[in-house]
């Protein structure tokens, strides 16, 4: 405690409970260092001794390789693992009382178990499958239990049995095939990580632009406040997918680009929420306590100003993840996404024409679509009413 | 501030938010190589000639060579003029390509827009007078749907089912049709429905939700003692202090799905609107048409919140102009 040694309990040892020089980092950004650097000399590495056409894991004799977004998504990861994962771990009597409180909305129990499914199928999925690869030969597979016409597939190249004229389908490929013959299942696992790269990206992006605007706006007043709330006012009105379109025809635009440019413009709802949270948490009787007993600004907002908004913040996040998936597919639907990307909106374009006869190649993508989106929407909600104990109040 | 001043100002801001995005789109342009003169190039080359002098012919053409301040005010004039150029892939001007867009683009955003401001409410409110209820549950589950379904992929799986195995319409939106027929009606009823259902359900939710609160506030009770009819207080009492919260999510609702998805709804059912006249000169690399459809619909996203926000003003009496 800081007041321990003290002979007085209205004078704080400042340095003991908060860290007070410029830079002295806390456990968790300990191993936040020391996870990146790896990844940053894996990147160092790939970037400059490698060839272009060179696999990352050519030394080890796999042909799995790195792109800047995988390891964009990896720092992310680790930032994730240490100030999400990790505080909740090191305040297990918090966790208790917010999983008390989630557990009630069942529904967003289930989303969080089918985002697990997600995150983890494209975590690990595509180390533990291959890729979907062409295969002109078996086009066309119905999903199992299925069957599709033979006239559809020839005869020969059904994977399964023709039974009366119809080709059953097989475990082989369990959701069936795509006209060119990639399997369904494989290409949705491959999706997942992809949609897993643009959640925790862009999150992360939003939340880091969003929380400095906000706090400095609130915290600087005056015509920095000004001129950062007028910039969040251009950033809302902005038609975000516009734009995105005029950069994708004049320049070309892959995956990359599609998540700076959509979590650039969209950390303004993050940001305008900070503002008026930090301006009403520094009006709070804790925060004048604080002040009396010596904290400086940089002090107050670590130690109250960002704690007291992150509920929220982690909520906002949340229901901003639906709108780049959805984003992203309507993009791949359109033909103007990421070709070398193996989306579920890619998957759900390349079956569109065939799908009076072959409806799975558009319906497995799109549930599974459809279910991420909706998983992610009941997660905010129950986060809201788990982490905001006063919105339940008033509700009450 | 008075009302009047508040005004101005905010009408002022809207048009310097336009001015800044048209600012952004002139940079976008001028940083990259113009297609145009790529293409001149390229046929030169092709046909024996010289692609430098080609290019630079173009260049001038286009009076690209002038310096870059001659050329931003050059494109200010003619932006706000609606000066927007000649669309080679539709061989007509850019503005009659667009508003030919827009005429069939407004057949069903008419309908959607009001189905939405008047379903979504209404529908909000009773759910919240009849809380917990299995149509409160119901209506809420429907919300949930709405919001979750990707607009495109809804459309798809209904075009199957009401397209192509019942045939109750066209596949392909058919133009030949009056607007004012039944044959219209029919085929843009599934486009309005989808739309419909991608924008009611957050309506739906906010209206519940806030409308919550005032039905067992004070003057609600004041209301009933009163002998007012429940239809009259909930229309009068509870109806009004939600549409000022309300006003902002329904603008917003619409506008996003407006700048978003009727370009997916109308490449999926095939409805020539200005969608679908962006995603052609996309395609066509109609470099004119292009602009011309991005800055049309820059200009109805700055307008839209514009009147979103004059709305909320008129709406709630109690909001200080200071403030915003």
């Amino acid at each position: 405690m800081g007041t321990q040694r003290s002979d007085r309990f209205d004078e704080v040892e400042w340095d003991e409970i908060s860290r007070s020089r410029w830079f002295e980092p806390s456990r968790n950004t300990l191993g936040v260092v020391l996870c990146t650097l790896p990844i940053a000399v894996l990147g160092f590495y790939d970037w400059q001794v490698l060839g272009e056409r060179t696999a990352t894991f050519a030394f080890v004799g796999t042909e799995w390789d790195l792109g800047g977004i995988d390891y964009l998504f990896g720092f992310t990861l680790v930032l994730f693992a240490f100030y999400l994962v990790a505080p909740l771990y090191q305040n297990p009597r918090m966790t208790r009382y917010y999983w008390r409180q989630f557990k009630r909305n069942r529904p967003a129990v289930v989303s969080l178990g089918w985002l697990g499914v997600v995150f983890v199928g494209g975590l690990f999925g595509p180390l533990v499958m291959s890729a979907p690869e062409q295969s002109v030969l078996t086009g066309y597979q119905p999903p199992v239990f299925l069957s599709i016409d033979a006239a559809y597939v020839d005869a020969q190249t059904c994977v399964g049995d023709v039974v009366s004229g119809r080709c059953q389908g097989t475990w082989q490929h369990p959701l069936g095939t795509t006209q060119g013959g990639k399997d369904v299942l494989a290409s949705i696992i491959y999706g997942m990580t992809i949609s897993m790269q643009i959640a925790f990206i862009t999150t992360t992006i939003v939340a880091a632009i969003g929380v400095s605007v906000g706090t400095v706006s609130a915290y600087a007043g005056g015509w920095v406040d000004e001129t950062l709330m007028r910039l969040v006012d251009v950033v809302l009105s902005f038609p975000t997918l516009l734009m995105f379109l005029l950069i994708l025809y004049i320049y070309g635009a892959g995956l990359g680009m599609f998540i700076l440019i959509f979590s650039l413009f969209a950390w303004g709802g993050t940001a305008r929420y900070v503002r008026s949270k930090s301006l009403s948490v520094s009006e709070a009787e804790y925060v004048m306590a604080g002040r009396l007993s010596g904290a400086n600004t940089t002090q107050v907002v670590r130690r109250h100003v960002v704690p007291n908004t992150a509920s929220s913040i982690i909520t906002q996040l949340t229901l901003l993840v639906p709108g780049f998936l959805l984003a992203e597919a309507q993009l791949a639907f359109l033909g103007l996404g990421d070709s070398e990307v193996p989306s579920w909106g890619q998957l759900i374009s390349a079956g569109q024409s065939d799908l009076s006869f072959a409806p799975w190649i558009v319906l497995a993508p799109g549930f599974v679509l459809f279910l991420t989106i909706l998983a992610f929407n009941f997660l905010g909600d129950a986060l809201l009413d788990a982490l905001n104990p006063e919105a339940e109040a008033e509700t009450e | 501030m008075g009302f009047g001043t508040y005004v101005t100002a905010r009408v002022m801001w809207a048009a310097v938010v336009s001015f800044i995005i048209v600012t952004i789109t002139f940079l976008l342009l001028a940083a990259a190589p113009n297609p145009d003169v790529q293409r001149a190039a390229t046929q030169a080359a092709l046909q024996g000639g010289d692609p430098a002098a080609a290019a630079e012919r173009a260049r001038e053409l286009r009076g690209l060579n002038e310096p870059l301040h001659v050329r931003y005010l050059d494109y200010l004039r003619s932006v706000y003029t609606l000066d927007w150029g000649w669309a080679d892939s539709r061989s007509q001007p850019v503005t009659t390509a667009l508003a030919e867009g827009l005429y069939y683009t407004a057949q069903y955003s008419v309908p959607w827009t009001i189905l939405t401001i008047l379903l979504g409410p209404l529908v909000g409110v009773y759910s919240a007078a009849n809380m917990y209820s299995w149509k409160d549950h119901l209506a809420t589950g429907f919300a949930f749907f709405g919001y979750a379904i990707p607009n495109f992929f809804f459309g798809i799986i209904l075009l199957l089912i009401f397209g192509v195995w019942l045939d109750v319409i066209p596949v392909v939106y058919d133009t030949s049709v009056p607007v004012f027929s039944v044959a219209n009606a029919v085929q843009l009823s599934i486009p309005v429905f989808v739309l419909v259902t991608g924008s009611i359900g957050a309506v739906m939710r906010v209206s519940r939700n806030e409308s919550a609160e005032f039905q067992h506030a004070a003057f609600m009770k004041t209301a009933k003692a009163k002998g007012v009819s429940p239809l009259r207080a909930y229309a009068y009492h509870v109806m009004r202090p939600t549409l000022v919260p309300l006003s902002t999510t329904i603008v917003g609702q619409l506008l996003a799905l407006f700048l978003g998805s009727s370009l997916l709804v109308e490449k999926v059912f095939g409805i020539p609107g200005l969608g679908r006249v962006t995603y052609n000169a996309l395609i066509a690399q109609d470099t004119n048409l292009v602009l011309g459809a991005t800055l049309a619909f820059t200009f109805i996203a700055v307008f839209g919140n514009l009147i979103e926000d004059l709305v909320f003003t008129v709406l709630d009496p109690r909001i200080s102009y200071d403030d915003r």
